[in-house]
């Protein structure tokens, strides 16, 4: 049975979606009408290059959501039970990332924070989190040691990652976004060679896991290993990854990535997790958990036509990036699509605008998601 | 006797303009714009039709013939952003996504009529061999045919000032000739420790009809790196380079 809901709220939605593309040209043709034209000559000086001992930036966003509801998806039921919230929510989220570093000698401390806010059906929400926090001490070119809250971001895949064993799942509708990390020890160890394999880097990372540290990681009470081992060889980026300690079961994992001519590349990944324990609610609400050896993967190309190119240059959009991502389950034939456009050109301004659909039968993993289709607008300045 | 005399006459005026050794000259041409290993700041604008601009300053360091890597420093959007060369390898490190990700030559990381192989340029001779040269005037004309598949462009024609030994001009071409984009060398500028190039490089294409993108160079200057700096390991530690 293929999901019917979303035909139903389709009008309203196509309305609200077509509201979104109007403010996203009138704030692409607004800003592009505020921004000066300068004609004439270009200086550089070198004194604009000086390094300071600090740095700081950031950006802010703001970023109205839309999401038609498919009010007979399980993930549906489960988030609104007995709610009506109708067939379409709207929610507004305004971020503030801010980052800061000091460096001194073979030292640098780096701290970057996230604020988010949200106002949605379910009231106002905001919260601040440090992403990261370290102190990152580099004796040579070939060593740096790593101690505090990271983000590690291991693994190949664009959307989604398998082999990122100490990662926080991305959030596939945006991957791009900062993640928090975790306190770790870590340290990265370089050597280079002529021939084939022309580099091999180590990195060894400590995790522990505790009640006031890492709580939300795995078990507690255990100091965990996680280690990556990276090759290029003939021209091919190759990882070896593996996670142990108790806190989680055993893991190993394997990414390539390699170019494949001036416009093609190719990625995949391979995850094997010993004894993944997979837990289910039933139907009459039992919680139920389901122990087996599991194996991911993943297969990405990423491809870019002159043709495009030339075909959006004639227009005369330069600034303009359309993509479009799709995340299929190959198992069950449900995908989520979806398009986007990203406007950048005004200096440190970035407006995206971007859809999601979702499709697949009943039982299936996109099928039964709450949302038959998503739109969004973000407005984002660096500063 | 005359006529062998003559002819023998002929070949010794022909000889010098068959004599010049097009490799050597390419590694000079090579040599004469960066030291095999230097570092440089230079700034990159992408100018539309209307003038309106958009600019981006970069701290590159480069080793050897096919190592090359480049730090953004500006604007705040960009900044933290790292490229990798090697060979015809390349990646783009953006801190908020925290790993590095395959890009190819082809793409731009700047959007502009720049591509990824024009901002991390190789040694000429490290991608091409010389087919033949030319003397046209006061400049040598290089026509060069890329060594392998994987180079962005499949040919070039390189005119050469013959005193200095620097690009004046590149049309950039595809295997049929088609003319991808032209690269114009101007305002020699002395950058002191014997380096003496253009400051200025300017491109337009027929694919990009009425924008124009310029490199502009501020300093360059011989540096020697270890071979681990140019590693996706390194690549998100550029920055302590400077």
């Amino acid at each position: 049975m293929i999901k019917q809901s979303g035909v139903r709220s389709q009008g309203s939605g196509v309305r609200k979606i077509i509201i979104f593309l109007a403010v996203f040209c009138f704030l692409v043709i607004g800003s592009f009408l505020l921004s000066p034209a300068h004609a004439g000559e270009y200086t550089f000086d070198i004194s604009e290059t000086e390094k300071k001992p600090y740095q700081i930036g950031g950006y802010a966003e703001f970023r109205p959501v839309l999401s038609g509801l498919d009010k007979d998806a399980s993930l549906h039921k489960l988030k609104f039970y007995n709610r009506d919230e109708g067939s379409v929510i709207e929610e507004y989220n305004a971020k503030l990332q801010l980052e800061g570093s000091l460096e001194k000698g073979v030292a640098k401390l780096f701290i970057k924070t996230n604020t988010d806010y949200k106002k949605s059906y379910l009231g106002e929400d905001q919260k601040t989190t440090v992403y990261e926090g370290f102190l990152s001490i580099k004796p040579s070119s070939s060593l740096t040691i790593d101690i505090g809250k990271k983000t590690l971001r291991w693994g190949k895949g664009y959307a989604w990652s398998p082999v990122a064993f100490i990662d926080r799942p991305k959030d596939p509708d945006d991957p791009e976004l900062s993640l928090e990390g975790f306190i770790v020890a870590s340290a990265d160890y370089i050597k280079t060679f002529q021939g084939p394999l022309k580099t091999l880097s180590f990195t060894p990372v400590l995790i522990p896991v505790y009640e006031h540290v890492n709580n939300n990681f795995g078990d507690v009470n255990n100091l965990n290993f996680a280690g990556k081992l990276y090759f290029l060889f003939y021209d091919m980026d190759i990882d070896f990854i593996i996670l142990t300690g108790g806190s989680k079961t055993t893991r190993y994992g394997a990414d390539f990535s390699r170019n494949l001519t001036t416009n093609f590349e190719i990625h995949g990944e391979l995850a094997f997790i010993a004894d993944y324990k997979k837990r289910f609610i039933d139907s009459n609400g039992n919680s139920l958990e389901n122990v087996y050896d599991a194996k991911s993967y993943l297969i990405g190309i990423r491809y870019l036509t002159e043709e495009e190119a030339t075909y959006i240059l004639d227009f005369d959009i330069l600034y303009f990036t359309p993509s479009i991502t799709a995340i299929a389950n190959v198992n069950d034939k449900s995908f989520s699509i979806s398009p986007e456009l990203l406007y950048t050109g005004i200096t440190n301004l970035e407006l995206r605008l971007k859809a999601s659909f979702l499709s697949g039968e009943r039982q299936s993993e996109y099928g039964e998601k709450q949302n038959d289709y998503r739109a969004e607008l973000r407005a984002r300045y660096y500063f | 006797m005359l006529k062998i005399f003559g002819f023998i006459l002929a070949l010794m005026i022909a000889l010098p303009a068959y004599a010049i050794d097009g490799t050597s000259l390419l590694k000079e041409v090579d040599r004469n714009l960066n030291p095999e290993s230097y570092e440089s700041y230079r700034k990159l604008i992408n100018i539309e039709p209307d003038g309106r601009k958009k600019e981006y300053t970069l701290f590159t360091v480069k080793k050897g013939a096919d190592k090359i890597a480049s730090l953004f420093l500006a604007p705040a959007s960009e900044k933290g952003r790292s490229t990798l060369r090697l060979g015809d390898n390349m990646w783009l490190y953006i801190p908020n996504v925290g790993k590095p990700i395959r890009i190819t030559s082809l793409q731009s990381v700047v959007g502009g009529v720049f591509n990824n192989a024009d901002i991390l340029q190789l040694d000429y001779a490290a991608e091409y061999d010389v087919e033949k040269v030319e003397e046209t005037g006061g400049e040598y004309l290089l026509y060069l045919k890329a060594k392998t598949k994987t180079v962005a462009y499949d040919r070039l024609k390189l005119w050469a000032d013959k005193g200095k030994k620097l690009p004046t001009k590149i049309e950039c071409l595809t295997e049929a000739n088609m003319l991808i984009k032209t690269l114009y060398f101007k305002e020699v500028k002395d950058f002191s420790s014997g380096i003496v190039r253009p400051s200025v490089i300017e491109t337009d294409s027929p694919l990009y009809k009425g924008y124009k993108s310029v490199m502009i160079f501020a300093g360059i200057k011989e540096r020697k790196f270890k071979d681990e700096v140019f590693t996706l390991t390194f690549i998100p530690s550029l920055e302590s380079l400077r």
